[in-house]
């Protein structure tokens, strides 16, 4: 097992609005929110000796600005002895972390700046995003020829989850309605109107049985955060948020080849992650589900311990994840209703289980939230990524 | 919408594939065969993924299988599938164990469902290629 809980903790967070700016440079998402992040923890920005720019999509120009120490120059750093890209797809983040904690506990690293920030709201089109999610990380020889994407994707795992479970079109629909009640509250989101169970399933019919408002859309944005020791943390914030636990089991590649579309390695990474923590799931205040559909959320959310396998629909349909419900389930929005920006889905969902549990919420903060769980997947749903994050060491 | 059709995407093969590609061309769907543990391999491997072993033969898999998932694509598809639409996306389950995606052809879309037996047809998608994809074991005329 891991030895990394409680040697490592969140001391900031910087985040921008998701959504369409064609008139703002990429790099502007990713200084900005670095800036912030930096401002947050309230540190010097030369303490600052690691940087992981995560990987950005839209363009592979950007995207080796940052691998040759963009950020690094822009943001004026001076101590920094290596700028090493993270990326594993909708994972990086998560990925990241467990890589820089260990970095700070080996000594390797002090104070380590992680960012992401792409452009695929306005640096692609509509079809452009579509034909870019039917070959990255779809097998070439095996998938690509049959028409696969990332929406039949999310349909096949919906499919069968629903002939085993029985789950219903409303049940899959009330997870994009919770996750809006949490967007509604989040200035960053891009979608803020709520939504209702018959706008989802009245709007068009993607790949049977997903529908065009249970699918995220690809926007702007970047997100940032930085971790450092316990014990520097203790020094410069009153509420350093500890990484208690993790847990990630990697399945598969070709999607196709995955023994069980509805369920994954969930399971399997969750206990570790719970395990390492010593805390159970009803230790929890907020759960962080990854949600770029909203298959992807209920699964997690079941085989993490939430609920019962075929049990989780009626909770978001009670509204028992919605704020003031009694598992507050994705609290940005997620990917449905914040926006998805590509590996920055799941920054995102870190960068909030943090600002939660460093009580900066704002309108929707979980009261007392003290821990809570996130998950994050990469590729056609390759990985289970699980982290445990908590402003106390149990 | 101001895309243009575009050609099908065709298989990108690995070297050590090629043979499934070949008996494709023949009709024929074949899968790797350890013959040191006895695994049924697909998607074709350099070696075993089971157990390691280089000694991996072909087999001729008998076609039939059952739709484990499927999804009919109903809109927003890849540009070069446009011209399809609806099209069945599922993953298939072999009598020999082994998963692979295809399409499921050869019925209604909407007459598709999980678990259902199906067997393979191999339709040309250019002159170096075919593609196996299957339809109902139980074919409506």
């Amino acid at each position: 097992m891991s030895k990394l809980k409680g040697k490592v903790a969140f001391i900031g967070i910087g985040e921008v609005p998701t959504g369409r700016f064609p008139e703002t440079a990429a790099i502007y998402h990713a200084i900005e929110s670095a800036k912030l992040a930096i401002r947050d923890a309230g540190i010097n920005k030369d303490e600052i000796d690691y940087v992981l720019p995560c990987a950005a999509l839209f363009s592979p120009q950007f995207n080796t600005e940052l691998v040759t120490c963009r950020i690094v120059e822009e943001l004026g750093l001076k101590n920094v002895k290596k700028n090493c890209q993270i990326f594993a797809g909708g994972s990086s983040s998560t990925c990241a972390t467990d890589i820089a904690a260990s970095l700070i506990n080996s000594g390797s690293a002090s104070t380590i700046l992680f960012v992401h920030a792409d452009r695929l709201g306005t640096g692609v089109s509509l079809q452009g995003g579509i034909d870019l999610f039917s070959t990255a990380g779809i097998s070439s020889e095996w998938e690509v020829p049959y028409g696969q994407h990332y929406s039949s994707i999310a349909a096949l795992s919906t499919m069968r989850y629903k002939h085993e479970t029985g789950c219903t079109d409303e049940q899959l629909a009330a997870v994009c309605v919770s996750n809006r009640k949490w967007a509604e509250l989040n200035p960053n989101a891009f979608f803020r109107k709520p939504l209702t169970l018959e706008e989802v399933m009245a709007s068009k019919m993607l790949s049977t049985p997903l529908r065009a408002k249970m699918s995220n859309m690809l926007f702007d944005g970047g997100c940032a955060f930085i971790i450092t020791s316990a014990e520097r943390a203790r020094a410069v914030t009153q509420k350093p948020v500890y990484l208690l636990g993790e847990g990630g089991v990697v399945t598969h590649f070709v999607f196709s080849q995955e023994p069980d579309v509805s369920r994954f390695g969930w399971a399997r990474a969750g206990k570790a992650a719970f395990e390492m923590a010593g805390l159970k799931p009803q230790d929890m205040d907020i759960a962080e589900i990854y949600d770029s559909y909203p298959i992807y959320q209920m699964i997690g959310f079941e085989e993490l311990g939430f609920a019962k396998r075929g049990e989780g629909g009626e909770m978001f349909l009670k509204g028992d994840t919605w704020p003031g419900g009694k598992m507050p389930t994705t609290t940005n929005g997620g990917m449905l209703s914040q926006g998805h920006t590509g590996a920055g889905g799941a920054c995102a969902l870190i960068v909030e289980t943090v600002r939660q549990l460093m009580g900066k919420a704002g309108d929707r903060q979980v009261k007392d939230a003290k821990f809570a769980v996130e998950t994050a997947v990469g590729g056609t749903y390759m990985d289970a990524q699980v982290t445990i994050l908590g402003t106390e060491i149990p | 919408m101001d895309t243009p059709v575009k050609p099908k995407p065709v298989p990108v093969v690995n070297p050590w594939a090629k043979p499934f590609w070949d008996a494709a061309r023949e009709d024929k769907l074949v899968i790797q065969h350890c013959k040191d543990c006895g695994s049924n391999i697909f998607y074709p491997r350099i070696a075993c993924p089971n157990c390691f072993s280089d000694n991996v033969e072909w087999i001729q898999a008998s076609g039939k299988a059952t739709v484990y998932t499927y999804t009919v694509v109903e809109s927003n598809p890849p540009s070069a599938f446009i011209v399809d639409l609806p099209y069945v996306v599922a993953v298939v389950k072999l009598a020999e164990g082994v998963q692979m995606l295809s399409n499921i052809v050869g019925c209604k879309p909407e007459d598709v469902r999980c678990d259902m037996p199906v067997e393979v047809v191999f339709e040309t998608l250019n002159e170096e290629f075919k593609l196996p994809k299957f339809r109902p074991v139980s074919k409506p005329l």
